[in-house]
């Protein structure tokens, strides 16, 4: 069975008005259609087109026998056909497959280095060339892929499981709690997150450890998730469903998980798919400054930043770790954009 | 409006004074004497370093030593570095320089990022917005040192178009190529805000009533689709503004400006906290009382919003 809403032939918005009274006045007697629609005066006759020639069609059709499907099928159904999302999955996947298994994409070691080969130009087996200390440009660029990957990843999951915590429990109840965690979000909203981190890990200059870069982010950058949580919360909190499972016996915290939850997660995904290129970006700003990750840490940033001085003698050296950076969050932004469009049907009307 | 003002007025108390809170705990747990550090590789003379200590407050404990700073900070006495100048006339020094070159951003993000945002939102699905959207998510993805150099090297550099560093007292012409920078990140945020909001405003009920109204395609877009559109960019707009401070850090070193991010991160590196928490200080009420005025502006903005 499919219902279905039928419209007459659209040519131009007035002339369809103009069928679809023809075609009602049939039904009145004609005396009446004269008092709603008087003869045009002279000079105002327009041409309507008969019925026949502009015919009934379909222009919204629901098949009704196909099982429902969630928000989350449809979503997935969208996504699966937007080129944008398949061509970034596909960058996604590579950039952590190289992040996983670096040894399988490069031979030489990252920190093995002779200052003989000091800025040597690409020869084979070296294909992007060596940087100031020799060091193989190529294999640094595959082996940084790690260090960034993995902040951008552990970062994403600590903010939106803090900022997710803080937001749901701000937003579900409400009143003091509500209050209280609101005006510690503004505090944290207040400092710029690069600020914060730069004051935080000055005092970790020499730690080669990556979770204090990813520790610092999550500590500033917890704070917008928890805004878009709590909106959301509040506003899955007061539909009807909940007033049904509330009736239905269900507690408010069997509420939180089995009904709010869900319903407020789709903000959090886009953020979060949106924000780890942001926290990749900030670790090599970070190491740009001299607070990061030291030289003996092999990462995009460092790299980078060590190359800076090289710009107008070696670009390439500042070029390749420049590229991959900007590949990796490239890729996904695009997929948190593609993300957006399949979960916010409103933006995929045009 | 009055009194929503005022709510709001002492609702920023509490967010200054924790902000100052924390990040003067965070500097007074920094490791390493700053004091000791003052003296080089001469021995440390313990009379001498026991009176820097007492002029600085650093005998203290952490608690009475941030009290003593918001008493002294109420009459803006934030006392003196530890080269001996007063922090005020830092500050006094550094700041025109930061707030030239923010504004400068912001109005180059601004500008630029809604003009973009417009043809690209209007112009959905055609070449120009895919340019348009490409070279946003490249401004996006590239961190802004990188920008910053690169545009360094071609223009100042190699072309010599403009100066490639903007060194003490910087004009216009200094400041524009580190604003540039300065701003590209939030140009492109704000492009694509713009245009996200611009497509899935256009396709709106109101927009096809007014078209059935017979309104012209330009009023319709500068009446209905643009006055909708911008409210978000507005907010965004607002709370970049603290943004472009933090992020100042980045060009001004790069651009070499003795601005407020310099001076900070010099301030950060040798541990002056006094210094450090001045300058924050300044800054979060500087994004505070922005985000109270795009909160006004909203109402502004969007009827719908009545501040009662």
């Amino acid at each position: 069975m499919r219902s279905s809403i039928l419209v007459f032939g659209m040519r131009e918005g007035a002339d369809s008005m103009t069928d679809m009274t023809m075609n009602e006045s049939n039904e009145l007697n004609q005396s009446q259609a004269k008092v709603f629609f008087p003869d045009p005066l002279p000079g105002q006759e327009r041409f309507v087109a008969p019925i026949e020639e502009t015919p009934l069609r379909e222009v919204d059709s629901v098949d009704e026998d196909v099982p429902p499907t969630s928000m989350w099928a449809d979503a997935w159904m969208t996504l699966r056909h937007n080129p944008m999302f398949i061509i970034s999955t596909i960058l996604a996947i590579l950039v952590i497959l190289v992040a996983l298994f670096p040894s399988l994409f490069a031979r030489q070691d990252p920190s093995a280095c002779t200052l003989a080969n000091s800025l040597e130009p690409a020869r084979s087996g070296h294909p992007f060339g060596f940087d100031l200390q020799g060091c193989d440009v190529y294999s640094r660029v595959i082996y940084g892929a790690r260090t960034s990957v993995s902040i951008g990843i552990m970062t994403t999951i600590l903010v939106t499981i803090l900022g997710g915590v803080i937001g749901a429990v701000a937003g579900f109840f409400g009143g003091w709690i509500d209050a209280l965690l609101s005006r510690v979000t503004d505090i944290f909203f207040a400092i710029p997150m690069l600020l914060g981190a730069i004051v935080l890990l000055q005092m970790f200059r020499t730690s080669t450890s990556l979770w204090k870069i990813i520790f610092t982010l999550t500590l500033f950058g917890w704070v917008n998730m928890a805004r878009i949580t709590r909106s959301a919360v509040m506003e899955a909190k007061n539909l009807e469903f909940n007033t049904a499972s509330t009736a239905l016996g269900s507690s408010p915290i069997r509420n939180l998980f089995r009904h709010i939850i869900p319903n407020s997660l789709a903000p959090v995904i886009v953020m979060a798919t949106t924000s780890m290129g942001t926290y990749i970006v900030s670790e090599a700003t970070l190491s740009f400054l001299g607070v990061g990750l030291p030289p003996t840490v092999v990462s995009w940033g460092g790299d980078i930043s060590t190359a800076q001085n090289l710009l107008t003698t070696n670009p390439s050296v500042l070029f390749y770790p420049s590229a991959a950076l900007a590949i990796t969050v490239l890729a996904f932004i695009m997929m948190g954009d593609a993300v957006k469009d399949a979960l916010d049907p409103k933006s995929r009307t045009a | 409006m009055g009194k929503y003002l005022l709510r709001r007025i002492l609702q920023m108390i509490p967010v200054v004074l924790g902000t100052t809170l924390l990040i003067y705990a965070l500097v007074f747990a920094l490791p390493g004497d700053p004091v000791a550090a003052m003296f080089g590789d001469k021995p440390v003379n313990q009379a001498v370093a026991a009176q820097i200590r007492s002029e600085y407050n650093l005998d203290k404990p952490f608690i009475v030593q941030y009290v003593l700073f918001l008493k002294n900070a109420l009459t803006l006495n934030f006392g003196n570095t530890f080269a001996g100048q007063p922090v005020v006339s830092v500050i006094g020094r550094a700041f025109p320089v930061t707030v030239k070159l923010a504004l400068m951003a912001f109005v180059f993000e601004g500008v630029f990022g809604v003009i973009f945002g417009i043809i690209g939102g209007l112009t959905k699905g055609k070449w120009s917005d895919n340019v348009i959207l490409v070279l946003s998510l490249l401004l996006i993805s590239v961190p802004t040192f990188v920008t910053g150099f690169i545009l360094q090297y071609l223009f100042g550099v190699k072309w010599h178009v403009l100066p490639a560093t903007a060194g003490a007292n910087p004009g216009f012409m200094d400041l524009l190529m580190p604003a540039v920078v300065l701003g590209s990140v939030s140009m492109a945020s704000i492009i694509r805000l713009t245009r996200t909001e611009i497509t899935s405003n256009i396709s709106e009920d109101y927009v096809r009533t007014a078209r059935a109204k017979g309104m012209s395609n330009r009023q319709v877009i500068l009446r209905h689709v643009l006055r909708n559109s911008l409210i978000p960019v507005v907010t965004y707009l607002g709370a970049d503004i603290g943004g472009l401070m933090g992020g100042a850090m980045i060009t001004e070193r790069i651009f070499n400006i003795q601005g407020v991010g310099n001076t900070l991160f010099q301030a950060i590196l040798r541990g002056e906290g006094t210094l450090v928490v001045s300058i924050v200080t300044i800054l979060v009420m500087i994004f505070v009382i922005c985000s109270l005025v795009v909160d006004m502006l909203y109402a502004v903005l969007d009827p719908r919003i009545r501040y009662a």
